[in-house]
């Protein structure tokens, strides 16, 4: 028995089904019982929020589904608290005491250890992030998973990430890429692997928008001065200098913020396309098409939502970024359900405490 | 009728992906029958778990099993709806309870929680043993050694300066640090510093001996505990913020107490100064001329550090003033060469190490 991905002709293989009028009585709810438990419901608010996206995400013929549970995202954050933030504390306790003591060497020993560790750490909870969400994510009876524990791509992680940064920053996309693929391919869905090759040349040309992007404020620069220079020499300081400068200064502070961040967009929406546009699995072969168009869209509907409705709109926000997920997604390929067996990947007992911790998406 | 009926189903089994659809034959007692033809699993009641609802239909999981996923439609015959697993929304809890009554609960508990927190420096702080605030001290600061000045004639007359501020069986332990600011702290651990700025411009020992009465006072009135735990609890609010602890030991410097608390010390100093036969009108005056300092527009940005933290200077001039007994025989602090000693401790100590914790 086997099923076409390609079946509907036109049609994408995933397909978002919830509407915002359902997942408001979810969300709104969540925000007062995360308000009235200070904050300790939030773990059960991400499981509901998640059962809810997942439920109406619908892949081919089934709809997924979610089967983490509040209380294992409760119990990985409990764990990183214990194992991690504690003896952190205690750590930055110590060197700060050494310190004092005229200890230095030895307390900024520590103080480095204990920055390595999260550097460490941070890849790690990358990694486990991913493999969590995999092993929670059931479609047909079926979850993913993984066999690794995360430990040696933490090692990879912090040495790439380093040399990424060495050469003025140039090798950032070659170590994104590579990151993506390896991550990518210690995972699996019921018996089979998933594989990826991202190719970093297909991103470079993007990511050196961001050194031209000096280059432009450079030259805006002289071209300002100039002029400003050329109403001073008249001899009168009048008032179109003054404009001109206050333009000038205004001018480069937008294209600052505007324009890096329109690029980091720009170069993001490139690298996902490229990046899950590499990602195969058995016959299938995944893309993803969200332009730098549909990006700046999204976030600036983000960006309205929440300033429109002073701050509280922000309880959509995880809607909307699942469902252009959802809809940006494609796949292509064959399907065959009986080989399609379970997995025997371990199911971690507790959620992604670590990457709660430090606050980064799983992908 | 209880002989049990069926009911159209769908499942997977939790090995492969395949859908199985047929019925779900119930027993009337413990278990179903799953019949898809190709398919035929049994299974018990007891072992069904909700998972969700999705449109028309509810979907269980079966304990144990990985994967196995039964969709039956919402509407079953009410005898098998309540053998089945009561659905579930917000989390075991507060299914039970309900929403309303849940919320409620909830609220009563977290702002009960919270007003402990709030309050928790204020009654925890005073409860604390001073050994154990002695040896919270020694581990964050520990020996200040070589940074504060010593010189014999000095530290006598420091000794004999604490010793009529500081009533305690186990002395408060007092130190001139080697730094220019006109400013006084007390540190954790019952250590109160003196640095050498507001020792320099001391026009009489009356007026030390306030400002280390105060000082004192706030070490004997545990106010320092207080401000360490709130220092704390602010800290664990924020973390993850920075490393809340590490900069706790610098923050206590320019830790601020309550008015509340500074009004105490300066009773506390006033007190041990009248048991003393101090006169308070020194201390007095050195709050007028703080205040008139700080009323210049350009004045030494030194001063700054003492006035922020000790608002309203004119205030407690008027307090330390109104304190002092007309006609009272009040008995002189030090006498002029100890105050000389105290006042060039620093300048005089070859072996005195720059401060730089502040």
């Amino acid at each position: 028995m086997h099923s076409n991905v390609d079946d509907k002709a036109g049609e994408s293989a995933f397909a978002f089904e919830g509407t915002w009028r359902e997942f408001a009585p979810i969300a709104f709810t969540n925000l007062l019982l995360t308000i009235v438990t200070l904050g300790i419901y939030r773990f059960w608010a991400t499981a509901r929020e998640r059962r809810y996206l997942w439920s109406r995400s619908r892949f081919v013929d089934e709809n997924l589904e979610w089967a983490g549970t509040g209380k294992e995202l409760f119990l990985g954050f409990v764990m990183v608290m214990l194992l991690f933030l504690l003896p952190y504390f205690a750590l930055t306790f110590v060197a700060q005491a050494l310190i004092a003591r005229g200890q230095e060497a030895l307390g900024l020993a520590l103080v480095s250890g204990a920055l390595l560790l999260i550097f460490y750490l941070g890849g790690v909870a990358r990694f486990r992030a991913l493999r969590y969400r995999l092993s929670r994510t059931h479609w047909r009876g079926i979850r993913g998973g993984s066999d690794d524990q995360g430990l040696a791509f933490g090692v990879t992680y912090m040495w790439k990430t380093v040399v990424g940064m060495l050469p003025a920053g140039l090798l950032i996309p070659w170590s994104m890429t590579s990151l993506w693929n390896e991550r990518w391919s210690k995972m699996s869905f019921g018996p089979f692997a998933f594989a990826s090759n991202a190719d970093p040349g297909e991103v470079f040309a993007r990511f050196l928008l961001f050194y031209l992007a000096p280059f432009i404020l450079f030259g805006i620069g002289i071209v300002a001065a100039v002029s400003g220079a050329a109403t001073g020499f008249t001899g009168q300081p009048s008032d179109t200098g003054a404009t001109t400068m206050v333009i000038g200064v205004i001018g480069a502070i937008a294209f600052f913020y505007l324009g890096l961040g329109l690029i980091a967009v720009a170069f993001y929406a490139k690298f996902y396309r490229v990046a899950i546009g590499a990602l195969r699995w058995r016959n299938l072969e995944f893309s993803f098409n969200a332009s730098t168009m549909d990006w700046v869209r999204l976030l600036l509907v983000d960006v309205m939502l929440v300033v429109f409705t002073l701050g509280i709109g922000a309880i959509f926000l995880s809607y909307r970024h699942w469902k252009f997920f959802i809809t940006h997604l494609e796949a292509h390929g064959e399907i065959l359900l009986d080989e399609l067996t379970q997995s025997t990947t371990t199911i971690a007992a507790h959620g992604e405490g670590l990457l709660d911790a430090f606050d980064v998406g799983a992908f | 009728m209880d002989g049990g009926f069926a009911v159209a189903a769908s499942w997977y089994d939790g090995g492969n992906a395949l859908r199985h659809e047929g019925t779900a034959r119930w027993d009337g007692r413990e278990g179903f029958v799953l019949d898809s033809g190709t398919s035929r699993i049994e299974v018990p009641l007891a072992e069904l778990r909700f998972s969700e609802t999705r449109g028309a239909t509810r979907i269980y999981h079966r304990a144990g099993e990985d994967g196995f996923r039964l969709i039956l439609p919402r509407d079953v015959p009410a005898g098998l709806a309540g053998r089945l697993p009561a659905s579930g929304e917000y989390g075991a809890w507060i299914d039970r309870l309900g929403l309303g009554r849940a919320g409620a609960i909830f609220a009563v508990v977290s702002a009960a929680a919270v007003a402990l927190f709030v309050t928790a420096p204020d009654w925890l702080g005073p409860r604390i043993p001073e050994s154990w605030e002695r040896r919270i001290g020694e581990a964050m600061v520990g020996d200040l050694g070589g940074r504060l000045c010593h010189t014999p004639a000095g530290d006598a007359a420091l000794d004999k300066l604490l010793a009529k501020v500081d009533p305690g069986q186990t002395r408060v332990r007092a130190g001139v640090a080697n730094i220019g600011l006109i400013n006084a702290v007390a540190l954790p651990g019952g250590q109160v510093l003196l640095f050498d700025g507001i020792v320099r411009q001391a026009q009489s020992p009356e007026e030390l001996a306030g400002v280390l009465g105060h000082e004192v006072g706030h070490v004997r009135e545990r106010h320092v505990m207080t401000a360490l735990l709130r220092q704390f609890g602010l800290s664990v609010l924020l973390a993850g913020a920075n490393s809340g602890i590490g900069d706790t030991a610098a923050g206590i410097a320019s830790m601020g107490y309550s008015r509340e608390a500074e009004r105490e010390a300066d009773a506390f100093a006033r007190a041990r100064m009248a048991t003393s036969r101090i006169s308070p009108a020194a201390t007095a005056d050195f709050f007028e001329r703080m205040a008139g300092e700080s009323g210049e527009s350009e004045s030494d940005s030194a001063l700054i550090g003492w006035l922020a933290s000790h608002p309203a200077a004119l205030e407690r001039a008027r307090a330390f003033r109104a304190a002092g007994k007309k006609g009272a025989a009040y008995l002189p602090v030090l006498n002029a060469s100890e105050f000389a000693a105290l006042k060039s401790m620093c300048a005089d100590d070859p072996e005195v190490e720059t401060f730089d914790l502040f």
